[in-house]
């Protein structure tokens, strides 16, 4: 358990020097694949419940049977799988952009509910980096402003969840946003593999291709901004 | 109170006038009677008003009182009665006492148990005036009308509350919880971390639960939870450690500006909002709100305020705690820690430090204390008075030696507290090395020319002075003066070889750092070997170390050296030596290295003037010593009947856990006999009985067994002993004894044998002389020796034979698959051409069981007649007609015919075949199985069949043979005279 802990965290740490290297530097990577991967490994990362939701519930007392089965996630705070899978890549890359946003506010309120200072918000930043070069990968630009969201993303409303008015309905709502968070981080960990399957058997979605097809503009992290409306199809 | 006035009035009202002024010179004195004297009135509470906070759970009533009448204020009571679900069923009764002014808002709170939010509540309240002034008798007013407090109204429709949220409480006291349940059919069920627990009801949809010293169980808060139908429901009690006084609050000041208070504020309340902490001052009644929970910086004013009295205050939503100090200024100086110690002029055995302080106020000076530590230790420790820069030489230090300075500084004016300590390392300069290497050295000669070995010992750290960087080895021989040799040998190095030759030699050996040379250490060689032949002395060693002694040999001695090995079980050896002075003549030798078990050889010599050392006596002895940890390896040898001989002449005694004392010889007897003579019998550690013999001379290393008995298992061990106990005892070796006899056997056996294969051999080879010799292929009646023999016997009348004296029974005619090729008139066959070749009928001969004919028929093989032509593969042959039914050999068992066959063949034998290569076989038979009058006489001529000769006699069952019919078949005699098959 111990051994799990510290590679999870040894892990955390070197994606996040690879983030911040990333940053630092101001450059993105030009390797598709290897942003890809890149992607991969965070996504893989964030959606492990053991790196958040299993300390909320413990710290918070929410383990028994009754709890546990009323720590659901809410429909409408993250985009669905049905969603993700239908969206285009660039869509794809800008609902994930929105989402990440929301994310970052939904943790920050709750770092005092968090047994320890968790990495998870750095992983979020540098998972929105990486999300953001890719964007830029896909588009083609190597300015960051050229990555603007001009599509509004599928279904969620990217506001968060109203703050409950007891402590109690607050835990069992923290809880069910955590645990849509990690299901929200592993669909996307799997549409992003997705695209690995697809490159090797297509170059449809070459970077090339997608120059030519025009491309839509993330930047992380963007202002808080409304996404599509429910039920808009998506694209 | 005012229309009781004019009812008064209203009679006097023809005195009015008159009466006026009368009444306006009373009318102070009658304001005055009112006030005080006339009778009061009961004021009843106006404007009742009860609300509800549902966060601290608390009932709020506001009311007033209305009195024109009283201007000035005066005590009352106010009765105040509360009722839960219904007006009759009153839970609280209180009487509140307060000073009222005139049209005064009036405030007063309950706190209630039971949420609020669970139960419906009714307050109403009476008044009395409880004032001094005011004269009984003191009536209670009417109660005012009950006024209704329903937090239920202001929920949703929710089926499900539970209450009451988020209720912060302290651990240990009780806490009521409720849940109203909107849905009768609902069945709830409530948990209070995870447990199950059952409340109590108080209204048709209201339950409520008690819990009673409450403890804390994590910061979160705990959990209470109810479930329905829907979602859960639930409460967090955050529970509060409860706040401890803080403790060890004090104050102090590095530089008289600011205070810093600091205290331990005990175990942690558990909830995320911290108590509050604040420091009062009483004289400047100053206070501040401290950032840190154990901590609290003050400024010190301007106005040289010297002494301060702080009340800390620790507060946080139940309790409040302070703890206050008197504090001096001037008496809580703690300075901070000086900076930039530095060591300068640093030489071999001097150095001088500097370092620098905070200033405090302008002209106090502080008191440092300079500390100088090696290896750890304070080694000296000087006080310096300093105001800014301080800086103290430091002296008698040792060369080339780390140190390390401390500093550290206390208020000169008053001393309270040193501050942190600084530190600074710094190693002195390096000196030559104080102290001569201590030098010894092996000599040993190589055809005749010695080869020195010489050892030094590397200098201590306090002689060295600084890192050796080399030695340098100066020969000198003293019969050539001015040849002097020089070897520069590199540090770390200890020892280092000279050859020199059968002069007299000095050496010198120095050690060299980077400042210069130390003392020269000398050693003198004599050219020629010393005494060698002392003879070894045995020691015993102690826990502290080997104690030996020895006599001088001359009085000039400069000293003694004692040398050994440390390590003698491992080569190289590790060369010890000891420096004694003139005066010793013992000593204990000690060394980490020594080991019990191992023994150590000690050579001692001494010095004479000249620096030559002479062998004084040789020891040998154990730290201490140890049972022998192997057997010897033991031949046996000359097994007899009754002894054998042990030896183990390779086991080495000098290499042993001990001084060899001897040898014992185990023997057991699988017998259990009696034990030998000279052995004893013993027990060993498996209980077995055993006969053990005892040797006591280590240097006896063979042993004869004798006396045991012939054909006898016996075990023997041998195992040496120490005077610590003797070897192992597991690897006993077995030995039987051989019969008594069984030599002789050998001794007369293997002769015979060598001697009848010898005679067989010689038969071999001379085979075809006795044959000729004994048994010709044909003998020659007349020519055998035998009858020259007989001749000479008494019987004169013995004559050889004729043959036509004898007559057969019988003839037996054995077919041979050559017989067609062995015909009479055929061509021969070579001897080794038939030599392999089996009679035919062997093969054809059945077996008994499969007999089904009428009648046995068995042949009388002769053999000094058929062997010969057995072996030469001849038999007595006729031509064979293989066309010619076998019946017609019919008449060969008519004697006449027969023997005229016979004749014949044998005439014609020696007609026609030579001398010795014709044969013939004679078979007597005794049984014919024929059918027919043997008398009969033969229908056709004799007809040889094939090749047939005379075998051994055999009873063959008739009807079984049945040869084919090819030519080169052989057919046996029996299978032809079958009636069955060959004659009808």
């Amino acid at each position: 358990m111990r051994a799990q802990r510290m590679q999870r965290t040894l892990l955390s740490l070197v994606l996040r020097l690879l983030l911040l290297c990333t940053v630092a530097t101001g450059k993105c990577s030009g390797k598709y694949h290897e942003l890809l991967l890149q992607l991969q490994r965070q996504a893989d990362l964030m959606q492990d419940p053991s790196t958040l939701l299993d300390p909320y519930i413990r710290l918070q007392g929410l383990h028994s049977p009754v709890l546990q089965e009323h720590c659901r996630e809410r429909p409408g705070d993250f985009p669905s799988e049905d969603a993700l899978w239908r969206l285009s890549r660039q869509d794809f890359l800008q609902t994930l952009n929105t989402t990440l946003g929301l994310i970052l506010r939904m943790l920050s309120a709750l770092q005092q509910d968090l047994p320890e200072p968790t990495n998870a918000e750095m992983n979020v930043r540098g998972f929105g980096n990486n999300i953001h070069c890719m964007a830029q990968l896909l588009s083609g630009s190597s300015d960051p402003k050229a990555a603007e969201p001009t599509q509004p993303g599928p279904g969620p409303t990217p506001l968060p969840p109203t703050p409950p008015s007891s402590t109690f309905q607050r835990k069992l709502r923290n809880c069910g946003f955590l645990r849509g968070y990690h299901r929200f981080m592993r669909t996307a960990g799997q549409v992003l593999r997705g695209w690995g399957e697809r490159q090797g058997r297509s170059r449809r979605h070459s970077p090339c291709r997608a120059l030519k097809r025009g491309a839509r503009r993330t930047r992380p992290f963007p202002e808080v901004r409304r996404l599509a409306p429910r039920g808009q199809p998506p694209r | 109170m005012r229309s009781s006035t004019k009812k008064r009035r209203d009679p006097m009202a023809l005195f009015a006038v008159l009466q006026t002024t009368f009444l306006l010179a009373l009318l102070p004195l009658r304001t005055y009677q009112s006030e005080v004297l006339s009778e009061p009135l009961p004021l009843t509470p106006e404007s009742l008003n009860v609300s509800i906070n549902s966060t601290k759970q608390c009932l709020h009533l506001q009311w007033t009182v209305h009195n024109p009448d009283y201007h000035q204020e005066f005590k009352m009571v106010f009765q105040i009665q509360i009722s839960r679900f219904k007006a009759s069923n009153v839970i609280w009764l209180e009487n509140y006492s307060t000073t009222v002014k005139r049209n005064q808002v009036l405030h007063w709170s309950w706190e209630s148990e039971l949420p609020l939010e669970c139960a419906i509540h009714f307050v109403r309240m009476r008044t009395m005036v409880d004032d001094a002034r005011i004269p009984a008798p003191r009536l209670w007013s009417n109660w005012s009308s009950w006024e209704k407090a329903d937090a239920q109204n202001s929920l949703g429709d929710h089926p499900l509350y539970v209450f009451p949220k988020d209720k912060l409480v302290e651990e240990g006291s009780n806490v009521t919880v409720c849940y109203i349940s909107r849905n009768h059919q609902d069945n709830i069920s409530c948990y209070l971390e995870d447990v199950l627990i059952y409340g109590r009801q108080l209204d048709q949809n209201v339950w409520a639960f008690e819990f009673k010293n409450v403890s804390f169980i994590r910061k979160t808060g705990t959990n209470f939870y109810c479930k329905g139908q829907g979602d859960p429901e639930g409460v967090v009690l955050l529970v509060s450690k409860v706040l401890e006084e803080p403790r060890d609050f004090s104050c102090e000041t590095q530089d008289l500006k600011t205070l810093t208070c600091t205290w331990d504020p005990g175990n942690d309340t558990g909830l995320i909002q911290l108590p509050s902490y604040t420091l009062f001052e009483s004289f400047s009644g100053k206070k501040t709100l401290c950032k840190h929970r154990n901590r609290c910086d003050w400024q010190v004013t301007q106005d040289s305020q010297e002494m301060y009295n702080f009340t800390l205050v620790a507060e946080n939503y139940f309790r409040k705690r302070s703890v206050s100090i008197l504090f001096n200024l001037i008496h809580g100086v703690h300075p901070m820690a000086p900076y930039s110690l530095f060591p300068k002029s640093v030489s071999a055995t001097n150095a001088t430090v500097t370092w620098k302080v905070y200033s405090i106020g302008s002209s106090s000076a502080l008191l440092c204390q300079l500390q100088l530590l090696g290896e750890g230790k304070v080694i000296q420790q000087h006080n310096i008075s300093v105001r800014v820069n301080g800086e103290y030489l430091l002296s008698e230090l040792k060369p080339d030696t780390e140190y390390m300075a401390r500093v550290r500084c206390a208020y000169a004016d008053h001393f309270w507290k040193w501050s942190e300590l600084i530190s600074q390392n710094f190693t002195t300069a390096e000196a030559a090395p104080s102290e001569a290497p201590d030098v010894w050295r092996d000599v040993t000669f190589v055809s005749g020319h010695p080869t020195v070995t010489l050892f030094w010992k590397p200098l201590s750290k306090v002689h060295a002075n600084g890192k050796i960087l080399f030695y340098n080895v100066v020969v000198e021989n003293l019969d050539e003066p001015s040849s002097l040799k020089v070897l520069s040998v590199p540090a770390p190095a200890n020892s280092t070889k000279v050859t020199l030759n059968q002069s007299s030699y000095q050496i010198y050996v120095t050690a060299h750092n980077s400042v210069g040379p130390s003392p020269a250490s000398a050693v003198a060689i004599s050219g020629h070997p010393g005494n060698e032949n002392v003879e070894e002395g045995r020691m015993n060693g102690t826990e502290d170390g080997f104690p030996m002694s020895w006599k001088p040999q001359s009085r000039n001695a400069t000293g003694y050296v004692v040398e050994w090995c440390d390590s003698p079980q491992h080569l190289p050896c590790v060369l010890r030596w000891k420096n004694l002075g003139p005066t010793n003549t013992d000593t204990v030798i000690s060394s980490g290295a020594f080991r019990p078990g191992v023994r150590y050889n000690f050579r001692i010599y001494e010095i004479s003037t000249k620096r030559m050392a002479h062998l004084l006596e040789k020891k040998a002895g154990y730290l201490k010593e140890l049972a022998p940890s192997y057997n010897p390896k033991v031949n046996m040898s000359n097994l007899t009947s009754h002894s054998f001989t042990l030896s183990w002449k390779d086991y080495p005694t000098e290499s042993q856990t001990g001084f060899i004392q001897g040898y014992y010889v185990y023997l057991k007897s699988k017998t259990g006999e009696k034990c030998h003579r000279g052995f004893e019998k013993t027990f060993l550690t498996d209980n077995s009985v055993c006969c053990k013999y005892t040797i006591d001379n280590p240097d006896q290393k063979t042993f004869v067994v004798k006396d045991l008995q012939p054909e006898s298992a016996y075990e023997f061990l041998v195992t040496p002993y120490t005077s610590a106990g003797e070897g192992p005892l597991d690897d006993f070796r077995k030995v039987t004894t051989p019969d008594e006899y069984s030599h002789i056997l050998i001794h007369i056996i293997l002769p015979m044998v060598f001697f009848v294969f010898v005679i067989m051999i010689i038969c071999y080879l001379k085979s075809q002389w006795l044959k000729d010799k004994c048994y010709p292929d044909i003998p020659d009646p007349y020519k055998s020796s035998v009858l020259s023999l007989i001749k000479f016997k008494e019987n004169p009348h013995i004559t050889i034979m004729n043959v036509n004296d004898c007559v057969p029974d019988a003839i037996e005619v054995v077919n041979k698959p050559e017989g067609s090729k062995m015909q009479f008139v055929g061509t021969r066959k070579s001897p080794t051409e038939t030599k392999g070749t089996k009679p035919a009928y062997l093969d054809l001969l059945p077996t008994e069981k499969n007999y089904s004919g009428p009648g046995p028929c068995i042949c009388f093989e002769n053999f000094t007649y058929n062997q010969a032509a057995s072996d030469l593969g001849y038999c007595g042959h006729f031509p064979v007609t293989p066309q010619a039914p076998h019946c017609q050999l019919g008449p060969l068992t008519s004697p006449e015919n027969l023997l005229k066959t016979l004749e014949q063949n044998y005439m014609n034998s020696l007609g026609e075949i030579p001398a010795g290569e014709a044969n013939l076989n004679y078979v007597s038979q005794l049984a014919s199985p024929m059918s027919g009058d043997r008398e009969s006489p033969p229908t056709n001529p004799p007809e040889p069949a094939l090749c047939s000769e005379y075998k051994m006699q055999m009873a063959i069952p008739l009807g079984l043979a049945s040869p084919a019919r090819s030519e080169n078949s052989s057919l046996s005699s029996t299978a032809l005279l079958d009636p069955r098959e060959h004659c009808h």
